[in-house]
């Protein structure tokens, strides 16, 4: 498989070569995965395990017992299976160069814009998006960013030939970027940055107030007239087919922020960022409200903290019972680091593997609503799953070797190995490494 | 010494004809006075080693004429009695702005505003408008009624004052603070030189950091000297002019904090000045290091307030090093002191003038002497700037600045009931005023039952009625004799008595007027005089102040002592020596005397050596970061396109917590990096991440000298706005053109020193010598292989463009730093010899790392280059074990050279590789012990060990974070109490600490730049 790959790799180089490579067609027959180690998602893990899936869809997971059917039988033996990871909170597709302008989708003008849609701005064919998916990124939300509120985000696959192709979820939830209790101000004498206590905070929260209850109001209303295009994008939250993201750091953010959208008839709050969340684990936990951790490579927030803390807050939230997520909250290329974060929290909080696992699959799929359909490996949900050489929390072992999503075998080239292979042949240097 | 006094007066008496001339007419008729007044029976302090007692000061035409215990009075003078009370010479600040005009700070810029490359100060003066010697404060001098009415009040008589503002500050004036005409004030000009490292109203863009104003004032010195000996004949230069005859006088620098300090003596050292130095207060925190440099001091008394810390949240936001600075900075004169840095004490910086007293009074409380208050207020600023002739003590001949007090000048009690500022007399209470208080007998027409108690200060009287048993405080105005006396006799029936009259005897009596209108006589008679009897609750307070530990740096996690080396038998590791012996499972390593001793297995333990059980654990050496930003105070000097004459070893900032975070994540070395702002940037700093030590202990001794270059985007100013399109270059092309024409003035600058060197002293003493540039000087050391360039890059044009001109011009470069295409132009960089440092991954963050490919440092090793991997980055730094490790998943590079590349090969690419990067005996005992494979990324240090010096411990960070959460607790606990007791508080406000990076600019963005735009 690696020699197609690579026989892949050669013609897109060949043939014009700053471009992606093809999306994967549709599953057309019946895979076995067999022999590896499969780490399901939810705690679980089977080694010499068997994985089958048909048509897109897992049909069958188990131990090397496990029937294959006739089903093209890979060799995974030694290899790891994990279900494909979902980075929340991105900016993937959304922007290529950060310090190119005409290359940002992300942030819309004026302050209040429910009713933008990330999924429109998805750019398949952006060169990072290949980049992402050989760390076993296979989803990742699409987040818009700025204002208050931000606009809606979708759930989207890492390969496809459109917006509507690659989508796995349109418009899964609202941003809402919560007023902070301290507002950051520049001190022009030391050329420092200072917080101190927002004065405005009480009048934007009341602003807050109204535009929701106003939402809630209208959704009340089958036929509105007029139609409100902002009011209309915020339905969803009062009958929870939509989630609201709150970005918040401070732990007085963060219970403000949830006591709102309770109050609001919001059904799914979920915290974003949580820098402070240690503090609130007994609020959050009250009040079962998940959290998306903004970056876990970051310095601490105080002077005096805890070294370590970023690395071990998600140990922390997930020993209180908390349902934890991680991401580059706001990131697009980086995000292919977000394998290593759950390591770092492994080694850090005495995390156990598989539970750093899950806050790369299962609980975010739980968080997004897309449980039902990917984030473990089980009978019934999407083959969107990677085989990798080792360990996928370590950057050593990290060698994504196939990767399906929806049963399509994807093409793992990218214009990172596309560059490599061109210099390494150029100066005779041997094929090693992913 | 009564004598000397004598002979003084006498020889004062021969030249004194009791006559004065002035220049300027009178509208009127003339109005000289003898100005002759003597001042008897009073307690007499000379100075702060002189008192005496029943002793008479004699004063004549604003000079003093005679102090002593048998002081004839000449006929003709005033005599005032003052039994019972002192006579101080008046107080001296040498740190004043007092008459100067106002500075206009210009709106900071803040954005990116169009650069000002030139002067704006047209006229024959300096190239840089922040350097004006020129600046004469004696005429721009204006006294100033209300700010000297001020400091009068406070007992101040004198003031040496100078704007404060640019890094040249020009001089200062010696004047009094009588309302007068400014000839009659001003006693002295030309007192002192004035600098900083503040560029204050200058709009000129460079400089913009404090090594970029070293730098500058370090080539005005040069400048000056080479003016003085040649450069007359080729430029007429007024500031240099100006800057050449400051030199003999006394030189003050004022710095923004204790390490400025340093900074400030380091150039002192150069040019064979000792600076006095204007401090920031803070000196008590690197106390040794602050007295080795030999410096006096001007020492500010600008005590913080109390933080708000009611609220536990908030709370967290006030570091535990502003909260110990709350408590500790009113001991730092009493420190100094102790420590026997001499120094005077100033008003400057205190946020209302007023807050003196009780903040001198405070620092008393702290364990300042009262003796050495009044030394530095007094003595010490007049000897200081050499005019200890004219104030400062009372001997004769000086001018009669005095204060007359009621008590010991730095009593609480105490009332300044005169300034005396040149033979003029500034009342500020009656000195002769009657003794009013005690209990008086109350008669209001036909009510008698009625009692008087005046208590109080003898100027501040406190008034109480008592109506039977009721007490009633009256509303009361006394001057001179009279007295005016409202009160409500029955608050029931409400209505107030008014009462006016005067002082007969022990008598008050007059007429007054009832709420109803009735008119009634009233009177007062003393029934018994006031006796202090009631024991002041002073005695109570007596007992020091105690506050908390010094912490060595002073920053929460910093250490109550200096972590000291250790003899070290670390056994049965894994060691991964880097060297042909690869990685050795169950390994010992000694340590000792700060080097690697031995390795081996089965080593025994010396006497006294600390046995580590490395059983399942790794050793490795302390990681190195060839591209660092931390503990710097700035990081570019980006006013022009070559800054190589700044040093970041000017902007080590020790106290910085990322260095703590950097050893929890096992960094020992790092290379302090000026940023990329521009073409040549300047000179790295090469530091040890030794925790507590200063910035001078932290530098690695002996390494050779380096000096950062850029190309690309950030040098041509491509993301920097439309405003920001002046400075030369703008294109990858221009970037060349900038280091052919630098780099053939400093050959032809090194050529001319080269031939001016090897003359005969004979032909040297007709010749005129070059003119010292430090920025060629650093040009030159690379011509002549003595410095070496770590260049910022990413895109093989420009690349390949800096080894061509360094082929061309005979050099090498020795390093690539970020190089992110560096594997398109490998194998030209093999061949150059150039090494090649970068990040593991990153890339898409501007347009020049569109192509930037984590498979780079793989490419780049297999071509032969030196590779390493670095942060550029505090974050980043702390893992860059994890970052190593990101070359063996892209391009497979091994396990063991993964590691070296944060190891050794940063420890080659820094010409340290003799005694870094590698554990072999002999070299410097840098270690990491993990838990783990240094390249999982589960990995995390247990112990980081520099030159044999545990500074990081993850068990003692446990201890010591306990510790820190105890101190917290204690100091919030004083502060609440301190608010309740009614200190006024500052709101926490969270100083988020800058991180840099390679593009940030002091004064330019920072707030909502993208972190990923700045690489």
């Amino acid at each position: 498989m690696k020699k197609i790959t690579l026989a892949i790799s050669l013609l897109a180089s060949l043939n014009g070569f700053a471009q992606n490579p093809a999306p994967a067609g549709p599953q057309t027959r019946a895979v076995a995965l067999t022999g590896a180690t499969l780490h399901i998602g939810n705690g679980q893990v089977i080694t010499n395990g068997t994985i089958v899936f048909d048509k897109g869809v897992i049909t069958a997971v188990g131990n090397g017992d496990t029937p294959i059917n006739g089903a093209e039988r890979i060799d995974a033996t030694g290899k790891h299976i994990y279900p494909g990871l979902i980075s929340p909170a991105a900016t993937v597709g959304l922007q290529e160069f950060a310090s190119v302008r005409a290359t940002l989708d992300f942030r819309e003008t004026g302050s209040l814009n429910p009713n933008v849609r990330s999924l429109i701005a998805y750019n398949t064919d952006s060169e990072v998006i290949p980049t992402i998916r050989n760390n076993g990124l296979l989803m990742t939300q699409a987040v818009p960013d700025g204002g208050v509120m931000a606009g809606s985000s979708s759930v989207m696959q890492t390969d496809g030939w459109n917006w509507e192709d690659a989508v796995l979820k349109a418009d899964d939830g609202l941003w809402l970027q919560w007023p902070g209790y301290f507002a950051r101000s520049f001190d022009f004498e030391t050329f420092g940055v200072s917080l101190k206590k927002n004065e405005q905070r009480q009048d934007a929260i009341n602003a807050l107030k109204a535009t929701f209850s106003d939402a809630r109001a209208y959704a009340d209303l089958k036929n509105p007239a007029p139609k409100n295009l902002k009011l209309e994008a915020m339905r969803g939250l009062f009958d929870g087919t939509r989630c609201l993201y709150i970005r918040a750091n401070y732990g007085k953010d963060i219970i403000e922020a949830v006591r709102f959208a309770k109050q609001m008839g919001v059904k799914k709050p979920v915290i974003v960022g949580a820098e402070d969340a240690a503090r609130v684990v007994d609020f959050l936990k009250e009040n079962q409200v998940p959290v998306i951790l903004g970056p876990m490579h970051r310095l601490p927030t105080l002077e005096d903290e805890d070294v370590y803390l970023p690395y071990k807050l998600p140990g922390i939230l997930q020993k209180a019972g908390i349902l934890v997520s991680l991401s580059y909250d706001g990131e697009w290329w980086r995000t292919r680091n977000l394998p290593f974060q759950a390591g770092t929290a492994v080694g850090f909080s005495g995390l156990d593997k598989e539970e750093a696992l899950k806050m790369l699959t299962s609980n975010t799929a739980k968080i997004m609503g897309i449980d039902n359909v990917v984030g473990t490996l089980e009978k019934g949900k999407h083959a969107t799953l990677v085989v990798s050489k080792g360990d996928l929390l370590d950057m050593r072992t990290n060698v994504i070797e196939h990767a399906f999503i929806q049963g399509r075998h994807i093409n793992l080239d990218d214009k990172h190995k596309r560059l490599y292979h061109m210099y390494r042949e150029k100066y005779g240097q041997p094929d090693i490494g992913k | 010494m009564r004598k000397l006094f004598l002979t003084g007066m006498l020889a004062w008496g021969l030249t004194q004809v009791g006559w004065s001339q002035v220049t300027f007419p009178r509208n009127g008729v003339y109005d000289e006075r003898p100005g002759l007044y003597a001042f008897t029976n009073a307690t007499i302090i000379v100075d702060p080693k002189t008192t005496l007692e029943g002793a008479t000061l004699l004063v004549r035409n604003g000079r003093i004429e005679a102090v002593g215990k048998t002081v004839s009075i000449p006929a003709g003078a005033v005599v005032a009695d003052l039994k019972g009370k002192r006579i101080y010479p008046a107080l001296v600040d040498i740190e004043s702005d007092y008459g100067m005009p106002e500075l206009k700070r210009n709106p900071p810029g803040g954005g990116r505003g169009a650069p000002q490359y030139d002067s704006n100060k047209k006229g024959a003066y300096n190239w840089n408008q922040a350097i004006q010697p020129e600046v004469d404060a004696g005429i721009i001098f204006k006294a100033n009624v209300q700010q000297a009415n001020e400091l009068r009040k406070m007992g101040f008589g004198a003031v040496v004052t100078h704007p404060h503002d640019g890094i040249a500050r020009g001089n200062s004036v010696l004047v009094t603070l009588a309302d007068d005409r400014e000839n009659n004030v001003v006693i002295r000009d030309r007192v002192s030189a004035h600098y900083s490292f503040s560029k204050g109203t200058s709009t000129q863009t460079y400089p913009n950091s404090p090594m970029g104003a070293v730098a500058l004032l370090r080539q005005t010195y040069y400048d000056a000297d080479w003016y003085k000996k040649a450069g007359k004949t080729v430029e007429s230069n007024l500031s240099l002019e100006a800057f050449n005859q400051l030199q003999s006088l006394p030189s003050v620098f004022e710095v923004p904090d204790k390490l400025g300090v340093l900074r400030a003596d380091k150039i002192g050292e150069e040019f064979g000045i000792q600076y006095i130095i204007k401090s920031a207060g803070d000196e008590y925190q690197r106390i040794n290091e602050v007295k080795a440099t030999g410096a006096s001091l001007i020492v500010p008394l600008n005590f913080p307030q109390p933080f708000d810390v009611e609220d536990a949240w908030d709370a967290d936001n006030v570091t535990l090093a502003e909260m110990k600075h709350w408590e500790m900075a009113p001991a730092n004169p009493g420190m100094l002191a102790k420590a026997g840095v001499p120094f005077a004490l100033t008003t400057a910086n205190l946020r209302n003038k007023t807050d003196f007293w009780a903040n001198l009074r405070k620092a008393i409380e702290y364990g300042l002497t009262e003796q050495q208050a009044l030394t530095a207020l007094t003595t010490t600023p007049a000897q200081l700037l050499k005019i200890d002739n004219e104030v400062g003590s009372l001997k004769p001949g000086l001018l009669a600045n005095f204060l007359i007090t009621s008590d010991n000048l730095f009593s609480a009690d105490n009332v300044i009931l005169e300034n005396w500022v040149r033979g003029k007399q500034y009342v500020y209470q009656d000195k002769s005023a009657p003794d009013w208080r005690g209990t008086y007998n109350l008669t209001i027409g036909d009510r008698s039952n009625l009692k008087l108690n005046i208590t109080g200060k003898p100027g501040k009287p406190e008034y109480q009625v008592l109506v039977d048993t009721v007490k009633v405080t009256p509303k009361v105005s006394l001057t001179n004799d009279l007295i005016s006396l409202q009160i409500q006799l029955n608050k029931k029936q409400g209505g107030t008595t008014r009462l006016t009259g005067y002082r007969e005897g022990t008598t008050l009596k007059g007429e007054g007027e009832m709420p109803d209108g009735k008119v009634v006589k009233w009177s007062a008679t003393l029934a018994q005089p006031f006796t202090a009897s009631a024991a002041k609750p002073d005695s109570a307070k007596k007992t020091a102040p105690e506050y908390g530990k010094l912490l060595y740096p002073f920053v929460g996690m910093g250490n109550l002592e200096k972590p000291k080396a250790q003899t070290l038998l670390i056994r049965n590791a894994t060691v991964w020596t880097n060297e042909k012996d690869g990685i050795l499972a169950s390994a010992d390593v000694l340590v000792q005397n700060g080097k690697i001793a031995k390795v081996g297995k089965g080593l025994a333990a010396p006497a006294g050596a600390q046995v580590i059980d490395g059983t399942g654990k790794h050793l490795t050496n302390g990681i190195i970061d060839e591209h660092s930003h931390i503990a710097l105070y700035s990081i570019n000097e980006g006013g022009q396109s070559s800054s190589a004459e700044v040093r970041m070893s000017d902007v080590v900032n020790s106290e910085d917590i990322n260095i703590y975070r950097q050893l929890a994540g096992g960094v020992t070395t790092s290379q302090l990096l000026h940023g990329s702002a521009n073409s040549i940037g300047g000179q790295s700093a090469i530091v040890k991440l030794k925790w507590g030590e200063a910035p001078q202990e932290m530098m690695v001794k002996g390494a050779d000298g380096f000096i950062k270059f850029a190309l690309g985007e950030n040098v041509k100013q491509a993301n920097w706005g439309d405003a920001v399109r002046i400075r030369f270059p703008q294109t990858r092309m221009g970037v060349e053109q900038v280091y052919f024409d630098h780099f053939t003035r400093a050959r032809e600058y090194d050529n001319a020193w080269k031939a001016y060197n090897s003359m005969s002293a004979k032909e040297r003493a007709k010749a005129v010598p070059p003119r010292r540039d430090v920025e060629l000087d650093a040009l030159a050391e690379i011509l002549n292989k003595k410095r070496f360039i770590t260049c910022h890059s990413y895109v093989q044009s420009e690349i390949n463009m800096l080894m061509k001109v360094a082929d061309s011009l005979g050099f090498k470069v020795n390093t690539f730093t970020h190089i992110l295409e560096g594997y398109k132009v490998a194998d030209k960089m093999a061949k150059h010899g150039v090494g090649g440092s970068t990040f593991a991954d990153w890339w898409a963050y501007k347009m020049e790392v569109k192509d930037a490919i984590p498979y780079n440092a793989a490419l780049m090793a297999r071509a032969g280059v030196v590779v390493s991997i670095n942060s550029d980055d505090a974050e980043m730094a702390r893992r860059l074990n994890q970052e190593a490790a990101k070359a063996v998943e892209y391009g497979g590079i091994s396990e063991e050279e993964a590691w070296k590349m944060v190891t050794l090969n940063p420890a080659k690419l820094l010409h340290l590789d003799n005694q870094l990067g590698s554990i072999r005996a002999g070299k410097d005992a840098d270690l990491v012990l993990w838990n783990n494979n240094p390249l999982a990324v589960y990995a995390r240090p247990e112990k980081t060990i520099i030159d044999g010096t545990v500074y990081f411990d993850a068990q003692d960070d446990d201890r010591k974070r306990d510790e820190l959460q105890k101190e917290r607790a204690r100091l919030i606990q004083k502060m609440l109490t301190a608010k309740a007791g009614g200190a006024s508080t500052q709101r926490p406000t969270f100083r988020r600490q800058r991180m840099w990076h390679c593009e940030d600019v002091e004064g330019v963005m920072a707030e909502g730049e993208e972190q990923e735009q700045t690489k």
